[in-house]
């Protein structure tokens, strides 16, 4: 699999004028604790047929900037020297009327979240008409007919079907094309993209991503496309803008800034970015004899029926999460287990943990389980789950010290005298200082907390690790130290890890074989370096191809 | 609590509470006159110098009588309520915890009972009673358990599905240490917000069963009684039935302010 | 909507019906002091008692008697009130109509103004008029009905100025300007408890889908305020809404029991006052059977109202 190239489209001349150009803006927030400042000294250009990424982590102001060029402040922003200009015209200067005409006409946007930024009590069609009724002075109906004609061009096949149809009723990806058809309606001069890929599963995202270079480049508009993703940015836009804490530390033509960055920033940036080549792990788990783990023909299924239906004789709200699942991990290894939203995966790890009802038999070392209710305290000593979100993870009415000394009590792994040592030392384990024992989860940030949680998991010497996303809710830079700390302890502890994620990149960096899941069953189980075999399912195909490993470095 | 007095709701509640609670402790020994004792050469007169809120049909100082009713009025607001959330959390803590068949079976029948208004479960159940104030407290307490019952059971049932609570299952940790470590103490929160405020129901229940002569008797200085002994003189003297009148939306009012701002302080999303 | 649906909110408006019916003949004959005790008094002879357990067929298997009720309530016939000798389906009847007109007219009128005020009050969140509308809906939620209404009466209906009659009521057939005037303070009262109530309730609603997601993205589509409120916000506030009233619904037939009461209105409320101070059995089952049946059916109405508004439940 060979790098990625950069397919931003057309080169647009370099001499064009600016669409839209931000000159010297400032912008804070009053708080109880004083002033924030969101953005400070912000110069960005984007010029026409051009593609600006502006790459920052949660928190950055990446968000804010948005919201500043359309004029949509919140009431305790408080703005700077600087100036907001769309094709030479100073959006700060214009009366609200004049903005209302701006936004959506002149500058589109679209948004994040298609499942939240769409009106569930309108159709589809009424929410995508409605703006060239406004702009474009069109009647009703033409405004119908002229938004087939936009949704046919964002590769919807049957769009006087989808026109009809409300929110509910159109997928992720039908429901972000819509969304697009939208912003690019009235040919506007220029559209901000925030985060329009995030929410969508690993191939819609990439199929959205495409149609984002197609339309950009049929159409010319000047786009500012905002992202977590350096990655992804460095893809497909043609210039790149890294902000941290509000400033802009690094800008220039997006191959340039992401083979070659020159601030300290953005260079930790571009080293956090998972890459397949890098690999995380070195050792190899020894190939023979039987399996640690080993999950057999495993059923899960989800949804009690209620007492109506069981005594109408249905089980119409149970779902399947996982059908027939045989997997086996051996002691060592890291088994990483990808698939989109609703795959199954997490369904899997929840089994294996005791959380999930199963038919089948999970099998660790000679002792082998029929069912949920066997699994026992021993054998859920030896294997420890963390999730997704350390929030939730971590229980907010205790501290620190109480939570990791929690799964030494139960499975009596230390004397009550030495609790606090081992505390510490599991602490020092993951790279927290000792006194972090004494505090309560909310004055930790999300990576901290992520560290106590695996703290915990390892508490018990366990056998096997199921990591459940354990990265997806952290940023970028995060990401990468709580991924090199798992493989680490993984590999001194010897333990084995089921290591489930929606990251392609990252389960090649530090995965010995991965599984595929798609709805519900596993379609593919293979070794790391055999991405590229020929006999390669389909869907594991198209799912590496969507998440192209990303150039340089 | 310093974030619950910076929230203006939150101070307009704690003072008026304090004002009540203060009431309820020592309103006996600040009251300026005997609150039973007859002043027939004073009846019905409006505020003045030695009768601060004027006297009622019987010349007794209203003043007196709203400082010693806030006891009784207090005493049970608080009482009905901690009965029903007793009551109701431990049926709905049950039906969270246990789950299935027997589950599904209390919520249909608290479905049931929530079908029946307030007041009128209330009317109802002292009605086979019989009238009085101990009987009136049963009342509110057995009308309030339906509703704090559904109420626990969500607070139960939505911690259970949080990530600790599954970590703790899959570490094989035992029910009670589960539900007693884990589930409770992070229920709790919602459970005494909506306590709080349903002491300003009970209070007002109580006073209107008190009104309608199905509570507190004379010659009990409760509120509501104190207006339904007035009413007939309310035209002579406005004063009789404005005073205690107040009195109870003041001390309805407390609760039900200073439990909205514990709520705003506890769930996040009220705090945009 | 599907008949599905339909069909099972039906069936749960069943249930909840039987199990009201059940808690309500357990009430008044399961627990201590049957109906024979509730009816003579504590002081009754063990003769007396007994010869009216067995008239009344207190003698029977408990749930023998519940059959035999419900078997009544069923066919119509709802007994013969003890005190009033009287049938209950014919006192019910004719209060019934009475207690509908009055809750119906105290409940246009809070739709009307609530929802409005609620609305205003969302879109100028920390204004001055949003604070007095939330203030005063905090009032309306402290404040007792009885005491709402005496003081309406003291100031509204005292001897000296007395612009509306302190209480009774007029047939409509007999003279309407007449059963409209002494409706006034009673639907008054009603309103003034419920609009603070509905008001708050849809200011959080309205509040909530302001600062929602797709409001944001109407907003930045350059449409104008105006439409983003018509057509954006209003419809998807008005489903959470309409469930408030719903549920509003059980106030207002708790107030109207006081209510009716203070301004001697020969509703509901005050047969069942009267049915409870006389320990008149078959006419407190019929009014209470009949308040929570209005209740569960004014949900019903409410659940297929929210289907219309909301396509999300219209094709669940």
């Amino acid at each position: 699999m060979s790098a990625a190239p950069n397919i931003a489209q057309g080169s647009g001349r370099e001499a064009a004028p600016a669409v839209l150009e931000v000159r010297g803006y400032s912008l804070a927030y009053e708080t109880p604790a004083g002033l924030f400042h969101a953005l400070k000294d912000i110069n960005l250009a984007v010029r026409h047929g051009r593609t600006l990424g502006l790459v920052g982590e949660s928190g950055s102001g990446k968000t804010s900037l948005a919201w500043a060029i359309l004029r949509y402040l919140a009431g305790n922003a408080r703005e700077g020297a600087g100036q907001l200009l769309i094709s030479g015209e100073d959006l700060r200067t214009k009366t609200p009327a004049q903005i209302r005409d701006i936004r959506g006409r002149r500058i589109g946007m679209v948004f994040q979240d298609p499942s939240t930024s769409l009106n569930p009590t309108l159709t589809l069609g009424q929410q995508l008409a409605e703006v060239l009724v406004r702009h474009r002075g069109l009647s009703e109906k033409e405004a119908r007919d002229q938004g087939e004609a936009l949704l046919a061009r964002t590769g919807i096949s049957r769009p006087a079907d989808m026109m009809g149809r409300y929110p509910h009723q159109a997928s992720g990806g039908e429901k972000q094309r819509v969304v697009i058809a939208t912003a690019f309606a009235c040919n506007p001069e220029c559209i901000i993209f925030d985060e329009p890929t995030t929410a969508l599963d690993v191939i819609t995202a990439r199929q959205i991503q495409d149609l984002f270079v197609k339309l950009q480049d049929e159409t010319g508009v000047a786009a500012l496309y905002i992202s977590h993703d350096l990655a992804l940015v460095s893809r497909i836009a043609h210039d790149l803008a890294v902000i941290h804490r509000g400033t802009i530390v690094e800008q220039g033509p997006a191959q340039q800034v992401f083979s070659a960055p020159r601030d300290d920033y953005s260079r930790r940036l571009i080293a956090a970015v998972p890459r397949p080549t890098h690999r995380l792990v070195h050792n190899v788990p020894a190939a023979t004899g039987e399996p640690l783990l080993r999950l057999d023909k495993a059923t899960i299924r989800y949804g009690e029926s209620t007492l109506v239906e069981r005594l109408l004789g249905r089980r119409q709200s149970e779902v399947v999460g996982a059908r027939d699942v045989t997997l086996t991990a051996r002691k060592g290894e890291i088994l990483g287990i990808v698939g989109e939203s609703g795959s199954g995966k997490s369904t899997i790890a929840r089994a294996i943990a005791g959380l999930n009802a199963f038919d089948g038999t999970v099998k660790l070392g000679d002792r082998s389980f029929g069912s949920r209710e066997a699994l026992d305290r021993a054998y859920r000593r030896r294997v420890q789950i963390i999730f997704q979100n350390p929030d939730g993870s971590l229980n907010p009415r205790q501290r620190i010290r109480t939570i990791l000394s929690r799964p030494l009590k139960l499975y009596g792994l230390v004397p009550e005298g030495g609790l606090d040592a081992r505390v510490a030392e599991l602490l020092e384990q993951v790279l927290l200082p000792k006194d972090f024992a004494l505090r309560y989860p909310h004055q930790l940030s999300g990576g901290e907390k992520q560290r106590v949680a695996i703290a915990r998991a390892f508490a018990s010497e366990p056998d096997v690790v199921l990591c459940d996303e354990v990265t997806s809710s952290l940023d970028v830079s995060v990401q990468a130290a709580i991924a090199r700390l798992l493989v680490d302890l993984q590999a001194r502890t010897g333990s084995t890890c089921l290591f489930i994620t929606h990251d392609i990149n990252l389960v090649r960096q530090l995965a010995h074989r991965i599984l595929v899941m798609y709805r519900g069953e596993c379609v593919d189980v293979f070794d790391v370096d055999q991405c590229d075999a020929p006999d390669r399912h389909p869907y594991t195909r198209s799912l590496l191809d969507a998440v192209p490993a990303p150039a340089g470095g | 609590m310093r974030d619950l007095l910076r929230h203006p709701t939150g101070l307009a509640g704690a003072i008026l509470l304090a004002v009540v609670l203060l009431a309820a402790l020592f309103g006996s020994f600040l009251a300026p006159h005997d609150p039973q004792l007859f002043h027939p050469a004073t009846r019905l007169q409006g505020p003045s110098a030695s009768f601060w809120l004027g006297t009622d049909q019987f010349g007794r100082d209203l003043f007196s009588r709203i400082l010693n009713g806030a006891r009784t009025t207090v005493a049970f607001g608080v009482s009905a309520t901690l009965l029903g959330v007793g009551f109701g959390a431990m049926i709905g803590i049950t039906a969270g915890v246990v789950g299935g068949w027997i589950d599904s079976l209390i919520m249909r029948l608290v479905d049931g009972l929530l079908a029946v208004p307030d007041l009128l479960f209330t009317l109802l159940i002292v009605t086979v009673l019989g009238g009085g104030a101990g009987h009136a407290l049963l009342a509110v307490a057995v009308a309030f358990t339906p509703g704090m019952a559904r109420i626990s059971r969500s607070a139960v049932l939505s911690v259970r599905t949080r990530e600790f609570v599954q970590a703790a299952v899959a570490r094989g940790e035992s029910r009670a240490y589960i539900i007693g470590a884990e589930v409770l103490p992070n229920a709790l929160g919602p459970l005494i917000v909506e306590a709080t405020i349903r002491v300003s129901f009970a209070i007002m229940l109580g006073a209107t069963l008190g009104f309608l002569g199905l509570g507190a008797q004379p010659p009990s200085t409760e509120w509501g009684l104190m207006i339904a002994e007035a009413r007939q003189y309310m035209f002579r003297n406005p004063w009789c039935v404005a005073a205690p009148g107040a009195a109870i939306a003041i001390a309805a009012l407390g609760f039900n302010l200073f439990g909205d701002a514990l709520r705003d302080l506890i769930d996040p999303r009220g705090r945009r | 909507m599907n008949a599905g649906y339909l069909a099972r909110r039906l069936l749960s408006v069943l249930v909840v019906l039987w199990i009201v019916s059940a808690t309500v003949f357990g009430i008044t004959q399961i627990l201590p002091g049957n109906a024979a005790v509730m009816i003579l008094g504590e002081y009754a002879t063990p003769d007396q008692l007994k010869a009216l357990e067995l008239q009344l067929g207190l003698d029977r298997p408990w749930w023998a008697q519940y059959l035999s009720w419900i078997q009544g309530i069923l066919s119509g016939d709802w007994g013969i009130s003890m005190r009033l000798s009287v049938p209950v389906s014919a006192l019910i009847a004719e209060a019934f109509w009475r207690s509908l007109a009055l809750a119906a007219a105290a409940l246009v009128a809070v739709t009307l103004i609530a929802i409005p005020m609620g609305v205003v009050a969302a879109m100028k969140r920390g204004t001055w008029g949003d604070l007095v509308i939330s203030l005063f809906a905090y009032l309306g939620t402290c404040v007792p009905e009885f005491v709402t209404a005496t003081i309406l009466l003291v100031f509204l209906a005292a001897p000296e100025r007395q612009f509306f009659p302190a209480g009774g009521y007029t047939p409509p057939g007999e003279s309407l300007p007449g059963f409209l005037y002494h409706m006034v303070l009673p639907a008054l009262t009603l309103c003034l408890i419920l609009t603070a109530h509905i008001a708050r309730q849809v200011r959080s609603e309205m509040s909530d889908v302001l600062a929602s997601d797709y409001i944001r993205a109407a907003r930045l589509k350059g449409l104008s305020e105006f439409t983003v409120i018509r057509r954006h916000a209003l419809r998807n506030a008005m489903a959470p809404a309409v469930a408030v009233i719903s549920l509003d619904i059980g106030y207002l037939l708790g107030g109207i029991i006081v209510v009716e009461e203070v301004f001697a209105w020969p509703g509901l409320g005050r047969l069942m006052i009267y049915a409870l101070q006389n320990r008149d059995l078959p006419v407190i089952q019929a009014t209470t059977l009949v308040l929570a049946g209005v209740y569960a059916l004014s949900n019903l109405i409410s659940d297929i109202v929210i289907a219309a508004l909301d396509p999300r439940v219209r094709y669940a």
